[in-house]
C-alpha cells in the first residue's frame, strides 16, 4: 500500500517538473504521460521480490519456562553441601516465581563436569530445557566462598550471562538469591525480587493471649529473626529504603505509638511525640521521613515527620479519618485511605499535601492503599459483602482487577519488583492468619512459610 | 515547422531519457498483497473428514479408555424372588402330610455271566489259504502307490514354499522392526537415561476413545480444523514463552525472518530484522529466536512448500497479558 501511494507521489511529481520545462500543451502533456507510463512500466520490469509469508503472532504459550539446574560443581569435596545447597535454592526461587519451570534433575543426560566449556546443547534439548544454569563453588585460600555461574541459551547455543561473586561462607544463601535475580532479569527482563526480606508479625498462643513478635525472614522464609520479645503489640511493620530500619506501631502500657527500630544495631525509638495516638506510618522513598496518621477526638489526619531535624507538617485537615498514606516511588504523591465520603475510599494527593482526589469509585470500601515500586499501579483491600479482597488498579483508578478474594484477605505490600503482592488471610475461627503472595495478573498464589501464624507482611527494597 | 519537429524531437527524447533515468533508479515494487488461503473442498471431502477415518478399524461402539478398570457392581434386584419368601404359615393349616418318598423298586441285578461266556474260545487250528499273487492287480497297486507319492511330494513342495513365504515376511517384518528401532534409537537413549519415577495418568472410566473410529458422526479431523497458516501459527504459539517484562513494555515488537527447508527444518539461523536499542529489546528478540529454532521442523504441507519457504513474523506480545 505504501509503494501505491508512493507511486502516485512520485508521478505527481514528474509532471510538475514537466510543467517547468515544456510549455504545458495538450500535445506535450499526452507527451509527459506517455513516458510517465514508460517509466512505470520500465519500473515494473524490476521483478517482483520472492514471496514471503508474514504474519503477527499476538499469542505466546504463559507456560513457565522449561529451565534446567543442575547441582553446583563443588570445588573441593567440603563445599559440596554449599554448592549443592545455592543450586537448590535457585531451583526453589524460580520455581516460586511461577515463571519457570526447573526440570527434573534425574532427566539431565549430559553430566556437567566442567563449568568453563559449552555444555552438549543436543543433550538439554531433548529435555526440552530452554535455558540451562552451570555453576562451581570454590574455596579461595583466605577462607572465602567464590561461586561462579554461567547461564546458557540452549536452542541459541550461547552464554546469555556468566558472573562470580566472593563472600564469606555463611552469606551462600545470599548468593543464591542474587544469582536467582540475575538469572530472572536476564531472562523476563523484569528486575528480580529475590534478595529481599520481610518483615511481619509473627503470632504465636491461644487466640485470647496472642504473642506478637517483630520478626524479619528472607523472602524464601528462610533466616527467620525475631526482632521483638513480645511483650507490646506490634502491627504495621514498614522497610525504610535502606531496609536497615523498620517503622511499626506497638502499644504497651501507654496508647499506640509509632517507634522506628534499627535491625543492625537492635535500638528502637518513638517517633515524635504528639499528644495522642499516632499509627499506620511509612517512611518516605528518600527514607529520611516518615509520613503517618495522628488521632486527635473522633478523626485524624496524616503529619509528616523528618527524622534528623523532628520537623513535623500537618497534611490533611479534615473532620475524616485519614489513614494508610503511602507515598508513590518518586516522592511527589500520596495516595491515602479516607472516609471523608462516607465510607473509606481511596485518594490520592500531593505530597506536600493540598486537595485529594478520590480515585477508586468500586462497590464497597477501600482500604489499605500501597502505590507499586514501578509506579503505575496501586494494591488495596477492598471489602464488601462479606468479603475482603485484594486487588490492584491503576494510578487514575481506572483497570481495577481484584487479585484474590474471600473471607479475610488484607494487607498486601509490592515486591521489589511490582510484579508479586504479599498480602495475609485469615480464615477466622480457631486458625490464624498466613501469608501468601500471588501475581498482579492474579495467577500463582502461594502460601509463604512461616513459622507460625503471621500477619501485616512488609516487603523490603532489594537488599544489593 | 522544422524548428518545430526539432524541439518536439529533442522534447521527446529528453523525456524519454529522463523517464528512463528516474524510473529504472526507483523500480517499483508492489508489496505482494496479503490473501486469505482457504481451503476449498467438495462435500464428499468434508463429509468424509467428519465421518473419520477410512483405513481406521471398525468398532461397533465407542470403546472408552481406561487404564483401571474398577470393580463390577451388580446393580441390586429391586424385585425380590418370589420363591425366596418364606412360606406364610397359619396355626390352623394342616401340617404338611408327609410325603411318601418315591422309592424306585431296586433295580434287578444283572444277570450272571454265563460262566460259559468266559471261558475262552478254542483257538482255531486251520490254516487260511494263502492268496495268490495277482501280477495286474500289484501293477495297479504300485501305479496308486506312485501316484500317492507324487501327490505327496507336491504337497510337500507346498508346504515348503508356504514356510519359505512365512520365513521372508515375518524376515521382512523384523528388518521393519530394527529399521524403526534404529529411527528410535535417540528417542530410546533419551528415555533410557531419563532416571525420573515414571509417571502415568491413570483413567479411570469417563474419557473416550480419541482414535478415529469408522462413522462417527463427532469425528474430528486435524484438517479440518486449520490451513497451513493457522497450523504454522498454533506450532510457533506453543513454542514462545514471551517474557514478562517485555509485555510490560508498549509496541516492542520483533519481526523474525527465517527460511525453511522442505522437510520444515530451518535453513540458516533465524535473523531478527528490525533494530532495537534497550537490553529488553534484545531479550525479547532472543526470546522470539528461540520460539522459531524450538519449534522446528515445522509440520507443514510439503506440497505447498514455496507459500511457506520464506517466512517473517512480527511477534507482538502486548496483547496477551492484557486481556
Amino acid at each position: 500500500m505504501d509503494d501505491q501511494s508512493g507511486m502516485s507521489s512520485l508521478r505527481s511529481d514528474s509532471l510538475s517538473n514537466g510543467s517547468v520545462n515544456l510549455p504545458l500543451t495538450r500535445r506535450n502533456a499526452m507527451i509527459l504521460g506517455a513516458a510517465a507510463g514508460f517509466g512505470a512500466v520500465v519500473g515494473f520490469s524490476g521483478g517482483p521480490a520472492r514471496a514471503v509469508l508474514r504474519f503477527d503472532l499476538n499469542q505466546g504459550n504463559v507456560q513457565p519456562m522449561p529451565i534446567a539446574l543442575p547441582d553446583f560443581l563443588a570445588g573441593s569435596p567440603s563445599d559440596g553441601e554449599s554448592a549443592r545447597g545455592i543450586s537448590q535454592i535457585i531451583t526453589a526461587n524460580l520455581k516460586r516465581s511461577g515463571l519457570f519451570a526447573p526440570i527434573d534433575q534425574a532427566a539431565f543426560i549430559e553430566k556437567i563436569t566442567n563449568t568453563d566449556v559449552q555444555p552438549r546443547y543436543p543433550d538439554w534439548r531433548a529435555i526440552n530445557a530452554q535455558a540451562l544454569v552451570t555453576g562451581r563453588v570454590t574455596r579461595q585460600a583466605d577462607g572465602r566462598l567464590k561461586a561462579e555461574f554461567r547461564l546458557w541459551d540452549v536452542f541459541g547455543a550461547t552464554q546469555l550471562a556468566g558472573q562470580q561473586y566472593f563472600s564469606i561462607p555463611d552469606n551462600f544463601r545470599r548468593i543464591a538469591h542474587i544469582i536467582s535475580d540475575q538469572i530472572y532479569e536476564r531472562l523476563t527482563g523484569e528486575k528480580g525480587y529475590f534478595d529481599s526480606r520481610i518483615v511481619f508479625v509473627d503470632e504465636t498462643g491461644s487466640k485470647e493471649r496472642r504473642i506478637k513478635r517483630l520478626t524479619m525472614m528472607d523472602q524464601d522464609g528462610a533466616g527467620v529473626r525475631y526482632l521483638t520479645n513480645g511483650g507490646d503489640l506490634v502491627l504495621t511493620p514498614r522497610f525504610s529504603p535502606s531496609s536497615q530500619e523498620i517503622t511499626y506501631m506497638s502499644f504497651g502500657q501507654g496508647e499506640p505509638r509509632v517507634y522506628l527500630f534499627n535491625t543492625e544495631t537492635q535500638q528502637r525509638e518513638i517517633v515524635g511525640n504528639f499528644p495522642g495516638m499516632t499509627f499506620s506510618p511509612r517512611f518516605t522513598p528518600d527514607g529520611q521521613r516518615v509520613i503517618m496518621s495522628l488521632q486527635q477526638g473522633g478523626n485524624s489526619n496524616l503529619f509528616v515527620m523528618d527524622l534528623r531535624s523532628k520537623a513535623t507538617t500537618r497534611l490533611t485537615d479534615t473532620a475524616a479519618i485519614d489513614t494508610a498514606p503511602c507515598y508513590s516511588p518518586d516522592g511527589s504523591r500520596i495516595c491515602f485511605e479516607s472516609d471523608r465520603g462516607g465510607r473509606p475510599q481511596i485518594y490520592i494527593m500531593s505530597a506536600s499535601g493540598g486537595p485529594a482526589q478520590r480515585i477508586s469509585f468500586g462497590d464497597g470500601s477501600y482500604s489499605t492503599p500501597v502505590w507499586s515500586p514501578r509506579g503505575d499501579l496501586i494494591a488495596f483491600t477492598k471489602q464488601g459483602q462479606g468479603n475482603f479482597a485484594i486487588g490492584i488498579m491503576g494510578i487514575d483508578g481506572k483497570a481495577e482487577r481484584i487479585l484474590t478474594e474471600g473471607y479475610h484477605n488484607e494487607g498486601p505490600t509490592f515486591a521489589p519488583n511490582g510484579r508479586v503482592v504479599m498480602f495475609f488471610r485469615d480464615p477466622g475461627g480457631n486458625a490464624g492468619p498466613s501469608l501468601f503472595t500471588i501475581d498482579i495478573t492474579g495467577r500463582n498464589e502461594l502460601k509463604v512459610p512461616t513459622p507460625s501464624f503471621a500477619s501485616d507482611p512488609a516487603w523490603s527494597p532489594l537488599l544489593a | 515547422m522544422r524548428t518545430g519537429y526539432t524541439i518536439s524531437a529533442i522534447g521527446h527524447a529528453l523525456v524519454l531519457a529522463w523517464g528512463l533515468v528516474s524510473f529504472s533508479a526507483k523500480p517499483f515494487e508492489v508489496e505482494p498483497v496479503d490473501s486469505v488461503s482457504a481451503d476449498i473442498i467438495s462435500e464428499r471431502e468434508l463429509s468424509e473428514l467428519t465421518a473419520g477415518s477410512k483405513t481406521a478399524k471398525q468398532v461397533t461402539k465407542p470403546v472408552p479408555v481406561v487404564d483401571k478398570i474398577g470393580e463390577v457392581k451388580e446393580p441390586k434386584d429391586p424385585v425380590q424372588k418370589v420363591s425366596d419368601k418364606p412360606e406364610v404359615r397359619t396355626a390352623t393349616a394342616q401340617p404338611p402330610a408327609p410325603s411318601t418318598p418315591d422309592v424306585k423298586p431296586p433295580e434287578p441285578k444283572p444277570a450272571a455271566v454265563p460262566p460259559a461266556a468266559v471261558a475262552d474260545p478254542p483257538p482255531a487250528t486251520v490254516a487260511e489259504p494263502k492268496p495268490e499273487p495277482d501280477p495286474i492287480a500289484e501293477a495297479l497297486k504300485r501305479e496308486e502307490a506312485k501316484k500317492k507319492e507324487e501327490a505327496k511330494k507336491l504337497e510337500e513342495a507346498k508346504k515348503r514354499e508356504e514356510a519359505r513365504k512365512r520365513e521372508e515376511a515375518r524376515k521382512r517384518e523384523e528388518a521393519k522392526k530394527r529399521e524403526e528401532v534404529k529411527s528410535d534409537l535417540d528417542r530410546i537413549e533419551t528415555a533410557l537415561l531419563d532416571k525420573r519415577a515414571p509417571q502415568r495418568q491413570t483413567v479411570t472410566g469417563s474419557m473416550v476413545n480419541p482414535t478415529p473410529s469408522l462413522g462417527s458422526t463427532t469425528g474430528n479431523a486435524p484438517q479440518l480444523s486449520q490451513n497451513e497458516l493457522g497450523m504454522l501459527k498454533a506450532q510457533l504459539m506453543s513454542c514462545w514463552n514471551p517474557p514478562v517484562g517485555v509485555s510490560e513494555a508498549k509496541d516492542l515488537v520483533v519481526t523474525v525472518r527465517f527460511s525453511l527447508n522442505r522437510d520444515g527444518s530451518l535453513s540458516g539461523e533465524p535473523m531478527v530484522v528490525n533494530r532495537g536499542r534497550n537490553t529488553l529489546f534484545q531479550i525479547a528478540a532472543e526470546s522470539a529466536t528461540r520460539a522459531v529454532r524450538r519449534c522446528q521442523p515445522f509440520r507443514l504441507p510439503a506440497s505447498k512448500y514455496e507459500a511457506w519457504q520464506e517466512v517473517e513474523v512480527n511477534f507482538d506480545p502486548n496483547d496477551m497479558f492484557h486481556g
